[in-house]
């Protein structure tokens, strides 16, 4: 017996050793206890898609959130292991991971990454009572149908991203016309739904065209050569891509050079992917900063214990934030002398109070009762004729 | 006019390439009577053969070779790796099941896909890979027709394509081996009984029409430029759809197939909705169902009673 319990405990401090590793391998079916080692430990969860088409706004997020379980563990002294579950960005898979983690110990989670995914696993989250954060999901119903109880986001949502990304488009590029193309997806048409009316207003003319964004290869490539084709004139001097996929956005950018045809292309933070969608000239909104420039500890120790997985965009600063909630909430409990659970930790979570100057967001990271955040900033950038992101003020 | 000549051009492009990958189904179904449903997963591992011959060579943006030589090196791997591939499946999956109930080979082959999609996932991930053709051969330059440019690649897709149907066709038509894959198609104990080596000429059949596949994967990572471990199972479905609708087992009707159906998804995303394309194009499958099972150059069953 006393052989099976070292043995146990032996397993579950090398868990505990690894959860900051680099590894972007996607372990889904198995949650790991607890480590022992120390008296504060615990066990969360991330749901990301770190395979598909979208891995790599996926595992950059998961590389963002190992790094804050990290920092965390290490400023707080605390145990906490980060357990991996793979979506895809698909419902379904959310669902099925979603219930694995409530059979699980984990006391709260980070993700999952998709508005959809979020729609389809909160209410399971809200009745076993597990507070979960989104680092990316920005449809604006999440916060206020009611379904979602223990939801949180460390992003702005759409009714505020939406509206600065239109009004913008308003004020600086006064295009006559606008190409609106969703990709059928939920996220894409709550902007599309926040944007348009903004338009109208201003007296510009809306051609609003759907793309069967989960259509692959060739069907894919055709479908956005269509529109190119088929639905951008020469008045519609602004085309507004609030796509998930950053690749699409590029193929739409080189067709429209294929066919001679000019716009000035917008997209939102499903392209911003300074690896794959590099259109000179175009525009894509954020709901995290760029921290690559900044001179702050922070934000440079972030800059430091990424690098070595290659480029990156702006999908993993809000997981970090959004991570760096849960650790702080489960400090918060074991300081107050409890050990965590999902009680507690959701109890803790809705009194996050966390300065801008601790965050990388740079802004304070606070939520109203529905979980979304008190005051958030959205963020614009330019690429410029090289290719390249550079930050500029979006209002 | 523009837009006409555009979608012309796209589903020309799109349907050639449909017609390679639909002309794997037809030779398998012409002489084993196996829907291989693993054939548009092969045309997926082409596409990521083709992506590492270009890394290989010092990647898109400085490449080591000269374009056309590295266009060659990437046909003759993935043409060569996939028909292996195709025989090794015949070899261990489909042969010792030839004279099983068909359904065994059936639910046989849908295993492969996801074993091959699974696979690449395991072994590259899921990222979207890009050829980032346009860093190595201009989007803008090529024949000028209408206001569109019909690109240098576009035209590489289409003429490449009709010369290896036509290929194929002399190959059945005019050797040895085309003779003795129609004999196998036709009655495969006779051809046995005549000498004709069967299982070589089966094996032969799966290298050729999963060589051609590979060749379609390749020149569909340097079109559309994107590539996952997914971009198959859509693709092998419109085949399957171009095979049936052309007639399968018939190689005219495989080519005529894959333009028919490339024409109409080029269409129906320009001129109906992007949303339908698919729809349009499935229901073209189950209306020839109704009204011409046989397809456009197939015959019909005659059964003995």
């Amino acid at each position: 017996m006393k052989r099976i319990i070292t043995a146990a405990v032996t397993l579950a401090a090398l868990t505990a050793a690894g959860c900051g590793s680099s590894s972007n391998t996607t372990s889904t079916a198995t949650h790991k206890a607890a480590g022992a080692s120390t008296s504060c430990s615990a066990s969360i969860a991330i749901e990301g898609p770190f395979t598909g088409p979208v891995a790599q706004v996926g595992l950059e997020q998961l590389h963002f959130a190992q790094l804050a379980v990290a920092n965390d563990n290490a400023a707080n002294k605390t145990n906490v292991v980060l357990n991996q579950d793979d979506t895809q960005l698909t419902p379904s898979m959310a669902v099925s991971k979603t219930q694995a983690i409530i059979a699980s110990p984990a006391v709260a989670v980070v993700g999952p990454a998709g508005s959809q995914e979020v729609q389809a696993v909160g209410p399971l989250f809200g009745r076993a009572g597990v507070a979960f954060i989104t680092g990316s999901a920005t449809l604006p119903a999440l916060t206020t149908s009611g379904k979602n109880p223990t939801f949180f986001r460390a992003v702005p949502n759409d009714n505020i991203q939406g509206p600065q990304d239109a009004n913008y488009i308003v004020n600086h590029l006064k295009p006559k016309a606008v190409l609106v193309i969703d990709d059928n997806e939920a996220y894409s048409q709550g902007l599309v739904k926040t944007m348009i009316p903004i338009f109208q207003k201003a007296g510009i003319k809306v051609n609003h065209q759907t793309l069967n964004g989960t259509d692959t290869g060739a069907t894919l490539a055709n479908a956005i050569s269509s529109l190119v084709s088929s639905q951008l004139t020469p008045t519609e001097t602004v085309t507004v891509l609030p796509w998930q996929a950053a690749a699409n956005a590029q193929t739409f950018g080189l067709d429209v050079k294929q066919q001679h045809k000019t716009t000035t292309l917008f997209g939102t933070d499903g392209t911003n992917s300074p690896s794959q969608f590099k259109i000179p000239g175009s525009y894509v909104s954020n709901f995290g900063p760029d921290i690559s420039t900044s001179t702050s500890t922070l934000d440079k120790s972030l800059v430091s214990g990424v690098a070595k997985f290659g480029p990156y965009g702006s999908f993993g600063v809000p997981t970090y934030a959004a991570t760096d909630v849960l650790m702080q909430a489960i400090s918060s409990v074991c300081k107050a002398g409890q050990s965590p659970s999902r009680s507690n930790v959701l109890a803790a979570v809705k009194k996050t109070n966390i300065p801008a100057a601790a965050t990388p967001m740079a802004a304070v990271i606070a939520f109203q009762p529905n979980g979304d955040l008190v005051d958030h900033p959205g963020y614009l950038f330019h690429i410029d004729s090289a290719g390249k992101y550079a930050q500029i003020p979006n209002k | 006019m523009q837009e006409f000549i555009q979608t012309i051009v796209n589903g020309l492009q799109t349907g050639s390439l449909y017609a390679l990958i639909a002309l794997g189904y037809t030779m398998v179904y012409g002489i084993l009577k196996l829907l291989n449903f693993a054939h548009g997963d092969v045309y997926m591992v082409g596409a990521y053969i083709g992506y590492f011959v270009i890394h290989w060579f010092g990647g898109p943006t400085a490449l080591s070779i000269p374009v056309p030589l590295l266009i060659l090196i990437m046909f003759a791997l993935a043409s060569t790796g996939c028909g292996l591939l195709g025989v090794a499946m015949e070899r261990f999956a489909y042969r010792p099941l030839r004279d099983a109930p068909r359904i065994a080979p059936l639910i046989t082959a849908l295993g492969i896909s996801f074993v091959l999609e699974n696979t690449v996932l395991l072994l590259f991930g899921g990222f979207t890979r890009s050829y980032q053709t346009e860093s190595f051969i201009s989007a803008t330059s090529g024949i000028h027709l209408g206001g569109v440019t019909i690109n240098i690649v576009e035209i590489m897709v289409i003429v490449v394509s009709v010369a290896m149907m036509f290929g194929l066709r002399q190959i059945v038509h005019r050797t040895t081996l085309g003779k003795s894959m129609r004999a196998v198609a036709s009655d495969r104990e006779a051809a046995e009984m005549l000498g004709i080596n069967v299982n070589r000429t089966i094996a032969l059949t799966f290298f050729i029409g999963s060589a051609m596949a590979g060749v379609a994967g390749v020149m569909s990572g340097l079109a559309f430029d994107q590539i996952t471990n997914t971009i198959g199972f859509l693709a092998g479905l419109k085949a399957f759809t171009a095979a049936v609708v052309g007639g399968i087992g018939s190689i005219a009707g495989a080519m005529i197939g894959g333009i028919v159906i490339g024409l109409a998804e080029a269409f129906s995303l320009s001129y109906i909705s992007t949303k339908y394309a698919d729809l349009i194009v499935f229901g073209i499958l189950i209306v020839t169902m109704l009204v011409r099972p046989q397809g456009i150059f197939g015959r019909p069953l005659l059964q003995k009673v």
